[in-house]
């Protein structure tokens, strides 16, 4: 972890302080989720941003809402940001050996400025587990026979990573017990959905074959708030609810996750990661499913509903490079039409 | 059933009983499906070589073809429109072209620049974004009196050669082969730097001195 090369910021989170206007002034109060529970968050969706790459795309999410817009840097507000380049197809190199199908390393690294705490240059434990989660998801997509003796890199920038919401910080500022520096926690999830969503799009982008899109979906069990500022003790008594595309700074009792990357057309899921406990979901005792079944159902149908702008983007990319190539199509066109 | 103006990877194209995948598509299920975003077309499979020519039912074949990511698309050249930022990879069968890189007594070191296909037609030649290494070995410079080949006689480092894909090869290597007429080297320089041409089937002249070097030459075409 040592990184002596360069020099280090403090490891230890850089969070701005934020002051009152004025004594008077109420505390700035933790957002709250405004959308209904089977909602994702807004995404926007961008391919081919990066010109050296041969496939690329952004991805990011909408900042969760606060009550009210503050004039201080607003600490509570977290968006996603995600970047990511494909290289290649491209040849092995000399040392690997012989692959008739394409190899595919997924590599994902947070900016050191993603999240509160800051990460170092070298990727860590948490990153190399994101890694691991988003190769998997990739790998069941690429039609890899296509391409033999190549290889594809996979590179994900994370640029502003989703906080881990009020239970963390409180936690996280005690003591830096939570070790790999920080985001460990329920924000892990989200940013793992984002990536396979990116991931997926950039790969498009590039040009390189797959069976189908592979999108991500996040849904979670939580408590349902309680009204702020009531007293702490009425919170465990309140329902569990199922909710999708937790925010994690939104809901401030998350008390499991289940992230899926899914492939629509094919009905597929290469993707299954889980966390927490899902004891006593609400409203299902009847049925036979299994509360994980339950869990899993919903996040399959939020990666659906990401699905969705993820066609969308790549069919706006679509149209603009067959635009683009009109002038040089109608004689490939032509060709066509007299081999008919 | 008529086809989308444009298709997704994954999305449904036509039943296997009407179509033929061709690039860009794949058969899953006895249905073929796009994989690659793009505009599907649906060709008669006349000029495709794999499907059993002259069956009572023609199936069209359907491709969707490459698009070049964002980048390339946003300023087309002449020239850029042909290099693929995805490479192009040799396959067995395609003509290549390519630049003599290192020879040594069994062999002979290829980079390979441009890949042809399998027709060996300039017009559908794709530009390798990064140079692919390909080997001749020396059995395979040419058809007849193999014991003979002296790799140093046949090639010398950076003459333009073209040549045919024999095998995917190992690890690093791609093997080539310029065991035909029309294979062999196209384009060669001489020891004084001047660009020679070729006089027979194993001799370049350099106009300037006059003097002749020994080549494996290819035929023109």
């Amino acid at each position: 972890m040592a990184d002596r090369r360069r020099i280090n910021p403090p490891s230890g989170p850089t969070i701005t302080p934020i002051f009152l206007a004025s004594p008077s002034d109420p505390p700035t109060q933790p957002p709250h989720r405004t959308r209904p529970p089977h909602e994702i968050r807004k995404i926007f969706l961008k391919t081919g941003l990066t010109p050296s790459a041969s496939g690329s795309a952004y991805l990011e999410l909408e900042p969760s809402s606060s009550p009210k817009p503050t004039t201080c840097v607003d600490r509570s507000t977290s968006a996603l940001k995600l970047t990511c380049t494909v290289h290649g197809p491209r040849p092995l190199p000399r040392s690997v050996p012989f692959s008739p199908h394409l190899l595919l390393t997924a590599h994902v690294k947070f900016a050191p400025f993603a999240s509160k705490h800051r990460r170092g240059y070298v990727r860590d434990t948490s990153e190399r587990d994101l890694s691991v989660h988003v190769e998997t998801a990739l790998r069941g997509l690429l039609i890899s026979e296509r391409w033999p003796k190549s290889g594809v890199d996979v590179v994900i920038t994370i640029l502003e990573a989703e906080d881990d919401g009020p239970a963390f910080t409180e936690g996280g500022s005690g003591g830096a017990g939570d070790g790999a520096g920080g985001l460990s926690g329920w924000g892990m999830m989200s940013v793992l959905s984002g990536c396979m969503t990116v991931a997926s799009a950039a790969i498009a982008d590039a040009g390189i074959d797959c069976s189908d899109l592979v999108s991500g979906g996040v849904a979670a069990v939580v408590r349902q708030p309680s009204f702020p500022h009531t007293q702490t003790g009425a919170s465990k008594a309140s329902p569990k609810e199922i909710v999708l595309d937790p925010c994690p700074s939104e809901h401030a009792d998350i008390l499991a996750v289940c992230v899926v990357g899914y492939l629509r057309s094919r009905d597929q899921i290469t993707e299954i990661w889980t966390r927490g406990d899902m004891e006593g979901l609400p409203g299902e005792e009847g049925s036979e499913q299994s509360n994980f079944e339950v869990l899993l159902d919903q996040a399959v149908e939020a990666a659906v509903s990401s699905r969705l702008v993820l066609d969308a983007a790549l069919k706006e990319a679509t149209e603009y490079k067959l635009q683009k190539m009109a002038p040089a199509l109608p004689s490939s066109g032509e060709k066509v039409k007299g081999s008919d | 059933m008529s086809l989308p103006t444009l298709a997704l990877p994954g999305q449904l194209l036509g039943a296997f009983s009407r179509y033929e995948p061709g690039p860009g598509t794949h058969l899953h299920e006895s249905n073929v499906y796009a994989s690659l975003p793009g505009r599907p077309t649906a060709s008669t499979s006349s000029h495709n070589p794999s499907s059993k020519s002259s069956k009572p039912s023609p199936k069209q074949t359907l491709t969707v073809t490459r698009l070049p990511s964002m980048s390339a698309t946003a300023d087309p050249g002449p020239v850029s429109e042909r290099i693929s930022n995805t490479n192009a990879l040799p396959r067995v069968g395609d003509v290549v072209l390519g630049r003599v890189t290192r020879c040594m007594t069994r062999q002979v070191n290829i980079g390979i620049l441009i890949v042809l296909g399998a027709s060996g037609d300039n017009e559908e030649g794709m530009v390798c974004a990064n140079e692919i290494q390909g080997v001749v070995r020396r059995e395979d410079v040419r058809a007849t009196e193999k014991e003979k080949v002296v790799i140093g006689e046949g090639f010398r480092v950076g003459d333009l050669v073209r040549a045919v894909v024999i095998s995917l090869g190992d690890q690093s290597n791609y093997y080539l082969t310029t065991a035909k007429n029309e294979l062999g080297v196209i384009m060669a320089k001489s020891e004084y730097r001047n660009t020679m041409y070729p006089i027979s089937w194993k001799e370049f002249k350099d106009p300037v001195t006059g003097e002749t070097e020994t080549r494996k030459v290819a035929k023109p075409l």
